[in-house]
C-alpha cells in the first residue's frame, strides 16, 4: 500500500476586509465542491465507457460473436440441413439482426454511449449483456450484490491487517532507525513488486499440495457444512491463503512508507524543539509525529476502505474466490458494459463522496485547515 | 549471530524457489523445421495408450439400486491444480477434459485418465480474388491451398505442441472414430499421398505461382507488382495456448516456400470479426487458425463436407460463400447432406470421392485431432463417452464407482457450475451443467426425444434403457442399417400417416392438430417408429419428489416442443419459433396408440443412417435438446410464470420483457415459480386442459403440486428427475452441487456395467522380414483385448493397407479370419509385384463393433526384386 501524497489543503486565509458568516462559506464550498465531484464522476464514467466499448470496437467484435454463435446453432440442428440454403440465409441473418438488437447493437454508439451514462450516472445499472449472476439473474445490481460479501471478507481481513500492523510496525521502526528490523524491512521491501497472485500460488503448491493442510481455493469446502459455526470456519480456513498472498506482497513496502514517512515528520524542527524542551517521548511521538501525519493516515485509510469494493482482479481468480474481482475479470473478457460500468460508478460515486468528506475530515483533525476558507 | 540466522532464512528461501521452479513443466519450444517423412508413421494402437480402467469385464453382482454411490459433490475446480488437487486427495475425478498437452503430467503423477476427442484444429484459408487487384491471394489458387497438406508436417505439431497425446488430423472427419473407422482404407491412402513432402509443396508452388502473376525475386521470395507477397495470418493466441505454435510452425513453413508472413496475434473476439465478418474480397486475412469442438458422438459425418468447404454451407457465410468449389465437388458435398442416395454403399462410395475432393479443394488444412483426458484417482472407475468424455456420457453417473466398493461420497471438480440458468427449453447447455442434469435423468440417446434409450459411450448408438420393445418402418429405398438386434426393422412401399396422428398444436383451442385436418389428402413419412413401455411403467418409475410418472408427463413435453411457437400462445417465444417451425418441415406425427402399456408412435422424414437411432421414445426429457426430464407440473407453473411475464425461458424474451430468465434451481426465479405452485395448488391447476385434461385428473394434479411442494421446501430448488441419483442441493455462489443416491431408481447398479470400460482391441503383426516381388507372402494378425482372443463376432473387418517404399498404397484389402483372434493378411503376386526395392510397410487396421476406435498396427519388412 503506497502512502499518497497529502492531499492540498485548503490554508487559513488571512482575514478578509468583510465578515463572511462561516454557513455561507461552506455553503458555497459544499456546491462548487460537489458540482466539481459530480462533472469529474461524469467525465470518468464516460472514459469508462469508450474504453470498455473501444471507441466502437467492440461492435464490431460482438457482431463477429453473435454470427459466430447462431451459425453454430444454425449448424447443429438438424432440422435445418434439408432447408434451401437461400431460405437457411435468410433465417441466418434474421436471427442475427434479432440478436443484435437484443443486445442493443442497432442503436447507434453515440446514443447507446450517452444512455450508459445516464442510466450509470442516476444507478439504474439494468441488466448484463452476456453474464448472469451465480444464481442466474441478469441484473447487474444482483450480479454486484452477490459477489460483495465474498470481497469484502476477503479485502477487509487483509487490507486492514495491512493497515493498522503496518502503521504499528512502521511507527516501532521509525523510533529504532537502523536496527536490524530496519535494515530487513528495507532489505524485503522490493518484494512488494511481486504480485499477490504469484505469491498465492506459491502459497498453494506449498500449503495445499505439498503439506496438504489448507485447501487449494474457493471459499468454502464442498459441499458447504449447514450449520453457520462450521460453514464460518470453513470460510475462514479457505480465506487463510488469499489473504496471506495479498498481505505480503505488500507488506514490507508498506511499513516501509510508513516507516520513512514518520521519519520524516520525526525530524522537523519543531519535534527536535519539543525534544529540547525535554517533553516525554510518548508526548512527542503522539503530538508531534502522530497528528500531523494524520490527515496522511486518515485519507489513506479511506482510500483503502474504497478499494475494498474493487477486489483483487488475479487473486481472486488463481484461488477462484468469489469475489467481484473475478467478476470484473469476466466482464472484461465478455466485453460486458453494464457491468464494467456499474461496477465503475459505484467505485466513482465512493470515491467521490469519500474526497468530499475527507476534506471535512481533513478540518476537525487538522487546526490550520479551514473548510472553504 | 543474528546475520547467521538470517542468512539460513533467505538460503532456505532460494533453495525452496529452485526447488519449485524445477518442478514446472517444461516450456515445449520448437520452431525449427522437422525432418522428412515418407509414409505414415506407424499408429499406435489405441488401446496400448489408452489409461483402461480396471474394472471387471463381469458385470458386478449387486442388489443395489440407483448409482453406485451414496453422493457426490460436484464443485468449481482450477483445471490447472486438477491434477495436484487429485494427488492431495482433495478431489477424486477432475471430470472436465483437460488438453493433450497435459497428458504426460497425468501419466507422471500416476493417475487414470479418460481419453476421447477434445476439438479438431486446422488452418483456415482465405479462397477468394481480391478486389484490389494490386494484391493477390495464393490462397484463391485450388492447388496451392492443396499442396499446404504436404507442407504441413502434422506428427509434428502433434509431437511438439500437443505432446503427443493427439491424432495428427487430415480429412474433414473425426480420426480414428466412427466415420474414419467406415472409410479406413480410403483414410489410410490418402493419409500417406498427403504425407509430409515439403519439397512436393514448393515443386506445386513454384508451378503455380507464375500463372497468378507472381515472380520468385533473388532473395527467394515471391513479388507481386514488385511488393512481396505477404500472407495476413491471424493466430489465435487465447484458448488452450496450442493455436499460437501451430500457427508460427505453419508461418515458419510458409516462409520456407518463399512466402512473407504477416503474423496477427489475436483473441477470438478479436479474429472473428476478421475472419467471419469481412468480405473475403476484401483481403484483410489469408489464415486463420481455426478450431472446432464436436457437437455429439460424430457417427454420420457426411454434412462436414458441404459444411466446411462448400459455398452452400449451413454456415452461410464467409468465408464458405465466397468458395468457387470443383462442380464434382460441390455435387458430392450437397447431395451427401441432402441426403440424396439409397445405399450404404452408394452413399460411402460418395464419401471416398468426396474425401479426395475435399483435399484438392483444402479451404481447411486440417492439422490436429485433438485428444482431451479427464484425470482420476487410481481407485476410482469412470465410464466415458470416446466423443464427448465423461460430461457427456450419458451412462457415466450410473457407472462412476469407487472400484470394488459401493457407496461412499465421491468429490468432482470440473471447469464451472450454472454458468447460466437451468431451464429445459433454453437454459444451460454447457457441458459442466449437462453433466450434474444428467445424473438425475434416464439415459438419453443424444437425439432429442430419445430419453429412455441409454446411449453407447463407445459407439454413439443406443440401447433400451425403459422401453420395453421397438420397432422401426422405414421407407423402402432408404439407407438405413441396423446395426443392434433389440429393435425391429422392417421396410415398407410407402408409410402413410394415420389421420389421428398428431401434426401441430392449435394454441388457441389448446389441441393437437390432427394430420387430417392439416393434410387432408393424406401425408406419407420416411420412418415410422412404435415403442412400448412395460406394464408396470408407472408404478416403477418415480420422480424424485415421489410422484409417479404419468401420461400427462410425455404429453406435456409433445406441446412444449410445439406451443412457444404460435403467436397465439400465452409462452409465445419469436427466438424459438424459428426452431420449432424448422422441425414441423419434416415432423409427421406422434399418435398415442395405448396408454397402457403406453404405446407411442412417431412419423417422421427426417431419419438418421443407424436405424437405432430413429427410436423416438417421446420420454419427458427437454423437448429442445437439452440435458434433465420435465414433468408436467414443473412446464405448469413456469408456463405461468412466463404468460404473466414475471419469467422467461429464454434469454431473447428476458431481455425483451426486461425480467430473469426461468432457472429452476436459483435466483429470483424460485421465489416466482414458489409463488405459481401455490396458485396452482389452490385451483388444482391441469394446464392445457382440453388436451391434457384428458390424461392428467385433478386428483393427480393436487398430488403432483403437494409432492412439488415438499420437495421444494427440503431441498430449495425445484430440480426434479427421475435418474439414479437427485440433485439434494444446489449453492449457487459456492458453486457447488450435491447429487445423492435415489434408491428408488428401478435398476440396479449394475444396469449398464457393459460400458464399464471400451474394449478397444489391441492387435500385433507377424511376417517374413523379406518378400520378394512377384511372389506370394503371408503374414498373420492377432487381435486380442486383455490377452484374451477378441471374439470374430465382435469384428466388422480387419483391413490390410501395403505402402511402398516412396510411402504410396500399393494394395489394400480384407484379412481373412482364421479363428478368434487370428487373421491371415495374404499378399498375393499381384501385389507384391507392385513394391519397388527397398523398405515396405504392411499395415492392419482392426475394427472392432463393440467401440468406434479402430487399432493399428503394422510391421516393416524389406521388398527385394
Amino acid at each position: 500500500m503506497a502512502v499518497v501524497a497529502q492531499p492540498v489543503l485548503e490554508k487559513a486565509a488571512p482575514k478578509k476586509g468583510h465578515h463572511e458568516s462561516t454557513l455561507l462559506r461552506v455553503s458555497r464550498y459544499v456546491v462548487v465542491r460537489l458540482l466539481t465531484l459530480f462533472v469529474t464522476v461524469l467525465i470518468s464514467i464516460y472514459l469508462t465507457i469508450m474504453i470498455a466499448n473501444m471507441g466502437g470496437y467492440v461492435d464490431r467484435i460482438m457482431r463477429g460473436e453473435i454470427r459466430d454463435r447462431v451459425t453454430g446453432s444454425i449448424a447443429g440442428n438438424a432440422a435445418f440441413v434439408k432447408m434451401d440454403p437461400a431460405v437457411r440465409q435468410k433465417l441466418i441473418a434474421e436471427r442475427i439482426a434479432a440478436e443484435e438488437e437484443r443486445i442493443g447493437l442497432n442503436i447507434p454508439i453515440a446514443i447507446r454511449n450517452f444512455r450508459y451514462l445516464s442510466n450509470a450516472i442516476t444507478l439504474q445499472l439494468g441488466r448484463a449483456i452476456n453474464m448472469t449472476s451465480d444464481s442466474g439473474s441478469k441484473q447487474v445490481r444482483l450480479i454486484l450484490l452477490e459477489r460483495l460479501p465474498a470481497t469484502l471478507l476477503l479485502m477487509g481481513i487483509s487490507q486492514l491487517f495491512l493497515f493498522f500492523s503496518s502503521v504499528f510496525l512502521a511507527l516501532n521502526l521509525s523510533r529504532r532507525y537502523g536496527n536490524f528490523w530496519d535494515k530487513l524491512v528495507i532489505a524485503l521491501s522490493p518484494t512488494s513488486a511481486v504480485p499477490p497472485w504469484f505469491y498465492g500460488i506459491f502459497l498453494i503448491l506449498i500449503f495445499a499440495a505439498l503439506f496438504k493442510i489448507l485447501p487449494f481455493g474457493g471459499m468454502v469446502d464442498s459441499p458447504p457444512p449447514s450449520n453457520a459455526i462450521d460453514y464460518s470456519l470453513s470460510v475462514l480456513k479457505h480465506l487463510i491463503l488469499p489473504a496471506t498472498a495479498l498481505v505480503i506482497s505488500s507488506f514490507f513496502l508498506s511499513i516501509y512508507n510508513y516507516r520513512t514517512f514518520f521519519l520524516i515528520y520525526s525530524s522537523e524542527d519543531y519535534v527536535e524543539m519539543a525534544k529540547a524542551k525535554g517533553l516525554p517521548a510518548r508526548d512527542v511521538e503522539q503530538r508531534y509525529i502522530l497528528r500531523p501525519t494524520l490527515p496522511n493516515i486518515i485519507t489513506n485509510f479511506a482510500l483503502l476502505i474504497i478499494t475494498l469494493w474493487s477486489g483483487a482482479l488475479f487473486t481472486e481468480t488463481v484461488f477462484l474466490w468469489p469475489g467481484l474481482g473475478r467478476t470484473l475479470y469476466q466482464a472484461i473478457g465478455l466485453y460486458d458494459i453494464p457491468i464494467i460500468v456499474g461496477s465503475t460508478i459505484i467505485y466513482a460515486y465512493l470515491l467521490a463522496m469519500t474526497v468530499f468528506l475527507l476534506d471535512f475530515i481533513y478540518a476537525l483533525v487538522d487546526p490550520r485547515v479551514k473548510v472553504g476558507g | 549471530m543474528k546475520v547467521k540466522y538470517l542468512y539460513y532464512v533467505l538460503s532456505l528461501l532460494v533453495a525452496m524457489s529452485m526447488m519449485l521452479a524445477a518442478c514446472a513443466p517444461q516450456v515445449a519450444a520448437t520452431t525449427e523445421a522437422p525432418a522428412q517423412t515418407e509414409a505414415p508413421a506407424a499408429t499406435e494402437a489405441p488401446a496400448t495408450e489408452a489409461p483402461a480402467t480396471e474394472a471387471p469385464t463381469e458385470a458386478p453382482t449387486t442388489e443395489r439400486h440407483g448409482g453406485w454411490l451414496d453422493e457426490i459433490d460436484v464443485s468449481v475446480v482450477d483445471g490447472a491444480s486438477a491434477i495436484s488437487q487429485i494427488q492431495a486427495g482433495a478431489i477424486d475425478f477432475y471430470s472436465f477434459a483437460l488438453a493433450s498437452d497435459t497428458y504426460p503430467a497425468i501419466k507422471d503423477a500416476g493417475l487414470s485418465t479418460t481419453k476421447s476427442v477434445g476439438g479438431y484444429y486446422g488452418i483456415s484459408l482465405n479462397p477468394a480474388v481480391f478486389t484490389d487487384t494490386s494484391v493477390l491471394n495464393p490462397f484463391s489458387n485450388r492447388k496451392i491451398r492443396e499442396a499446404l497438406n504436404w507442407l504441413v508436417d502434422r506428427d509434428y505439431i502433434n509431437q511438439e505442441i500437443y505432446a503427443g497425446g493427439s491424432l495428427p488430423k487430415l480429412l474433414p472427419i473425426t480420426t480414428q472414430l466412427a466415420e474414419y473407422t467406415n472409410l479406413i482404407d480410403t483414410a489410410r491412402a490418402l493419409e500417406a499421398k498427403y504425407a509430409f513432402n515439403p519439397d512436393k509443396a514448393k515443386e506445386v508452388i513454384d508451378a503455380e505461382m507464375p500463372g497468378m502473376g507472381a515472380e520468385l525475386g533473388s532473395d527467394g521470395k515471391w513479388q507481386f507488382n514488385g511488393k512481396p507477397v505477404s500472407l495476413i495470418f491471424l493466430i489465435r493466441s487465447d484458448g488452450d495456448g496450442t493455436r499460437k505454435p501451430m500457427g508460427d510452425y505453419v508461418a515458419n513453413q510458409l516462409e520456407t516456400v518463399g512466402f512473407t508472413v504477416d503474423r496477427q496475434y489475436k483473441t477470438s473476439s478479436e479474429a472473428f470479426p476478421i475472419w467471419l465478418g469481412t468480405a473475403a474480397a476484401d483481403g484483410q486475412w489469408h489464415l486463420y487458425t481455426a478450431g472446432y469442438t464436436p457437437g455429439g458422438f460424430p457417427r454420420d459425418e457426411r454434412g462436414g463436407l458441404q459444411q466446411g468447404y462448400l459455398n452452400t454451407s449451413i454456415q452461410a457465410g464467409e468465408p464458405y460463400i465466397s468458395n468457387v468449389s470443383d462442380p464434382e465437388f460441390q455435387k458430392i458435398g450437397d447431395d451427401l447432406a441432402q441426403g440424396n442416395f439409397s445405399t450404404k454403399e452408394q452413399r460411402d462410395e460418395m464419401m471416398r470421392r468426396g474425401l479426395e475432393l475435399a483435399l484438392e479443394d483444402s479451404l481447411f488444412v486440417w492439422t490436429i485431432d485433438q485428444q482431451s483426458y479427464a484425470p482420476y484417482d487410481s481407485d476410482v472407475q469412470v465410464t466415458w463417452d470416446l466423443a464427448l468424455n465423461y460430461e457427456a456420457a450419458s451412462a457415466g453417473a450410473s457407472n462412476l464407482r469407487f472400484k470394488d466398493k459401493e457407496g461412499g461420497v465421491m468429490k468432482i471438480g470440473t471447469n464451472d457450475l450454472y454458468t447460466e440458468p437451468w431451464n429445459p427449453v433454453a437454459g444451460s447447455n454447457w457441458l459442466w451443467d449437462s453433466a450434474v442434469m444428467r445424473a438425475t435423468t434416464q439415459g438419453s440417446s443424444g437425439i432429442t426425444g430419445g430419453g429412455g434409450l441409454m446411449a453407447d459411450p463407445y459407439t454413439g448408438l443406443a440401447y433400451p434403457e425403459r422401453i420395453e420393445s421397438a420397432e422401426l418402418t422405414y421407407k423402402e429405398g432408404l439407407p438405413i442399417v441396423q446395426n443392434l438386434d433389440w429393435l425391429t426393422v422392417t421396410t415398407a412401399p410407402q408409410i402413410d400417416v394415420p389421420e389421428d396422428a398428431w401434426v401441430d398444436w392449435d394454441a388457441t383451442e389448446q389441441k393437437f392438430i390432427t394430420a387430417a385436418e392439416k393434410f387432408p389428402e393424406g401425408t406419407t413419412a420416411n420412418v415410422k417408429s412404435v415403442v412400448t413401455y412395460p406394464a408396470d411403467l408407472f408404478d416403477t418409475v418415480k420422480w424424485h419428489d415421489g410422484s409417479p410418472i404419468s401420461v400427462g408427463d410425455f404429453v406435456m413435453a409433445m406441446i412444449q416442443g410445439l406451443d412457444p411457437a404460435k403467436p397465439e400462445s400465452p409462452i409465445y417465444d419469436e427466438s424459438l419459433a424459428l426452431s420449432i417451425d424448422a422441425g414441423l418441415e419434416a415432423f409427421k406425427g406422434y399418435r398415442i396408440t395405448s396408454t397402457n402399456p403406453l404405446t407411442i408412435e412417431a412419423y417422421s422424414d427426417s431419419y438418421n443412417n443407424d436405424a437405432e437411432l430413429n427410436i423416438v421414445t417421446l420420454w419427458p426429457l427437454s423437448p429442445f435438446g437439452l440435458s434433465g426430464e420435465d414433468s408436467w407440473p414443473m412446464f405448469a407453473i413456469s408456463n405461468l410464470a412466463e404468460a404473466n411475464k414475471e419469467l422467461a425461458y429464454t434469454p431473447d424474451k428476458a431481455d425483451t420483457l426486461q425480467v430473469e430468465q426461468t432457472s429452476w434451481v436459483g435466483g429470483p426465479s424460485l421465489e416466482i415459480l414458489s409463488k405459481y405452485l401455490d396458485q396452482a395448488t389452490s385451483e388444482s391447476y391441469v394446464p392445457y386442459e382440453p388436451t391434457l385434461g384428458q390424461y392428467v385428473t385433478k386428483e393427480e394434479a393436487d398430488l403432483r403440486y403437494a409432492n412439488l411442494k415438499k420437495w421444494y421446501d427440503e431441498h430449495g430448488h425445484f430440480w426434479v428427475g427421475t435418474g439414479p441419483y437427485y440433485l439434494d442441493k444446489v449453492f449457487t455462489t459456492e458453486k457447488t452441487a450435491v447429487l445423492k443416491n435415489n434408491p428408488d431408481f428401478p435398476d440396479l447398479s449394475n444396469r449398464w456395467a457393459m460400458f464399464s470400460e471400451p474394449k478397444l482391441a489391441e492387435t500385433s503383426l507377424d511376417g517374413p522380414a523379406q518378400v520378394k516381388a512377384g511372389e506370394e507372402a503371408v503374414f498373420d494378425a492377432t487381435v486380442t483385448f486383455k490377452d484374451q482372443p477378441y471374439p470374430q463376432s465382435d469384428i466388422q473387418s480387419v483391413k490390410y493397407i501395403l505402402y511402398d517404399a516412396s510411402g504410396a498404397v500399393a494394395a489394400s484389402g480384407d484379412a481373412t479370419a482364421v479363428e478368434d483372434g487370428h487373421y491371415q493378411v495374404t499378399l498375393d503376386a499381384d501385389a507384391t509385384s507392385k513394391l519397388s526395392a527397398g523398405a515396405s510397410r504392411l499395415e492392419v487396421a482392426v475394427v472392432p463393433i463393440p467401440v468406434a476406435v479402430p487399432s493399428f498396427t503394422s510391421l516393416d519388412f524389406v521388398a527385394v526384386p
